[in-house]
């Protein structure tokens, strides 16, 4: 884990300008950042700092103003299914069932029903779903639901895995319990993961690495190793000095952030 | 077999609920009807102008025994209303989904017919009668394009922002996967719209049903409930006027629970897009 390994994605000079009615925000200046293969990343920042905004660009939902991302040396030009992506609000699909949902990537990569559907089980099981397959969404506790939107994003066999505060509208207890199962899933299925976050706490607990974001417009302000045998302890030592290094690092952030706004206002 | 008692009693237990169901329907629809019967027995309106249900009832088996060429003439005029509505309104149907899918996916042909359609909606429908008299003339013609027009709009309008209103990660969640824009269409825009869509439907059978007896009285030469209805004010007979009223009225209920609710509940309301009422 830490250092060695192949990069996966690299962005490169990245600039995100949005406009509306007028306006200009910048969103992303000058953000430059490898991503290892095989690596757990997670991001963190300010609230607002542009954070999603970075990966709905790799995801290729969103496209640069400047700058560029390559996936395995190749710009990216638009989603596709070398990358899976996980959301914050599920984004189920209401009208296909559990076994629907994990299946449609497989469906539309023009895999024969059957065997989709022998692969989706596969991922039905691995994020302990078996016996709600036929369930529809609807039906599910906010945990499920992610375990169903995990499993949809595996079950094409991407070799990125996004995930865009995926665990932020579960209560505490299910998020615990769902940081502890995405880290066996990762480590069973091996992808390169970015996670983004604004917890400190469940960055360094999850992360191989931990890239902190400075406020508006987003660049990278640090790069914490956390080189900690998993699974880890809330209480651990060496985990509470780097946790409280991230968080020294992210609220300088917030301060500036926080300030910014109150100058504005 | 137990599988075999099991499906016998959820058989009987479904039958007892619906009986609940139709019951609890009936209940204020029952009072109504006795309320009625009670202001005209008081004398409190005349029996001329309000005719007591016991009465419209009678008028309605007068009118089910006479008899043109062996045929009802009730009969024949719900016929023909019936063939009317189901011309003009399937027609709306396919035009306006059609229309408002286009106009939900592509932003060129959105912008063009946008402006064009909240023209055209504040028109009453019935504003277009003349106008077609003089194009098409009296009879079906008018009265199915006309049908047409009440219901086209709503289901337009519904349908495009149905399609607008998709979960923009919804359809990120497709791409991502690989959707080419058909899949995209067919897998996602369409069901995601579906909610709005069958809004828009049920309002356009109301509303054909508002345009179908309307034009049917300034329209129709013989035949078609409003003509019953609005022919029957030459001869002061208001029992058949009632007549006509009700048997619209059962006509759109029955449309509305054998089509539209069956609809809804095996699509939105199965997959929680919508409560449950």
């Amino acid at each position: 884990m830490g250092g060695g390994g192949k990069t996966k994605i690299k962005i490169i000079n990245l600039r995100k300008v949005f406009e509306n009615g007028g306006r200009r925000v910048m969103a992303i200046d000058n953000l430059n950042l490898d991503i290892k293969e095989k690596e757990f990343t997670v991001i963190v920042g300010p609230s607002g700092c542009g954070k999603s905004t970075l990966l709905y660009l790799i995801a290729g939902f969103e496209k640069p103003t400047s700058g560029q991302i390559l996936l395995d040396g190749k710009p990216i030009e638009g989603p596709g299914p070398d990358r899976g992506f996980v959301f914050q609000e599920f984004a189920l699909y209401p009208w296909r069932t559990v076994l629907g949902n994990i299946m449609f990537g497989l469906e539309i990569q023009g895999v024969p029903k059957e065997e989709a559907k022998k692969r989706a089980m596969h991922y039905v099981k691995m994020v302990g779903l078996e016996g709600f397959e036929n369930a529809y969404p609807h039906t599910l506790s906010g945990g499920m639901k992610q375990r169903v939107g995990i499993a949809r994003a595996l079950a094409y066999e991407p070799s990125v895995l996004l995930m865009d505060e995926p665990f932020g509208s579960l209560d505490a207890q299910t998020k615990k319990i769902m940081q502890r199962e995405l880290l066996r899933i990762w480590e069973e299925t091996k992808k390169t993961v970015v996670y983004v976050t604004h917890s400190v706490i469940e960055a360094t607990y999850l992360a191989d690495r931990v890239v902190v974001l400075t406020a508006r417009p987003a660049r990278v302000k640090a790069i914490i190793d956390v080189d900690l045998p998993r699974p880890r302890s809330y209480t651990d030592e060496e985990y509470l000095e780097i946790r409280e290094k991230i968080l020294s690092f992210l609220d300088e952030e917030v301060m500036k952030a926080y300030k910014s706004r109150m100058l504005k206002a | 077999m137990k599988f075999e008692r099991r499906s016998v009693i959820s058989i009987l237990e479904n039958v007892k609920k619906s009986l609940t169901e139709a019951f609890s329907f009936m209940l204020p629809l029952l009072s109504i009807v006795l309320i009625w019967q009670l202001i005209v027995e008081l004398k409190i309106i005349s029996p001329r102008l309000l005719p007591p249900p016991s009465e419209i009832a009678q008028t309605f088996l007068e009118l089910s025994s006479q008899r043109t060429g062996g045929v009802p003439i009730l009969l024949i005029h719900l016929y023909k209303s019936f063939i009317r509505i189901a011309l003009g309104l399937s027609a709306a149907v396919l035009f306006g989904v059609t229309f408002g899918m286009l106009m939900g996916v592509n932003r060129v042909i959105y912008r063009m017919l946008q402006p064009i359609i909240s023209f055209l909606i504040p028109i009453p429908t019935l504003a277009w009668v003349p106008i077609l008299l003089i194009w098409t003339g009296i009879g079906d013609k008018t009265i199915i394009i006309t049908v047409f027009l009440g219901a086209f709009f709503v289901i337009v309008y519904n349908t495009a922002n149905g399609v607008r209103n998709v979960d923009r990660h919804l359809i990120w969640a497709a791409q991502i996967m690989g959707a080419n824009k058909w899949t995209l269409f067919t897998k996602v825009l369409l069901p995601g719209s579906l909610v709005s869509v069958i809004t828009g439907l049920r309002l356009a059978v109301g509303y054909s049903w508002r345009a179908l007896v309307g034009a049917e009285m300034l329209a129709a030469t013989a035949w078609g409930l409003g003509y019953m209805v609005f022919a029957a004010r030459a001869l002061m007979a208001v029992n058949v006027m009632f007549v006509g009223l009700i048997l619209i009225m059962v006509t759109g209920f029955i449309m509305e629970n054998c089509i539209m609710v069956p609809l809804q509940r095996r699509t939105i309301e199965r997959w929680g897009m919508v409560r449950e009422m």
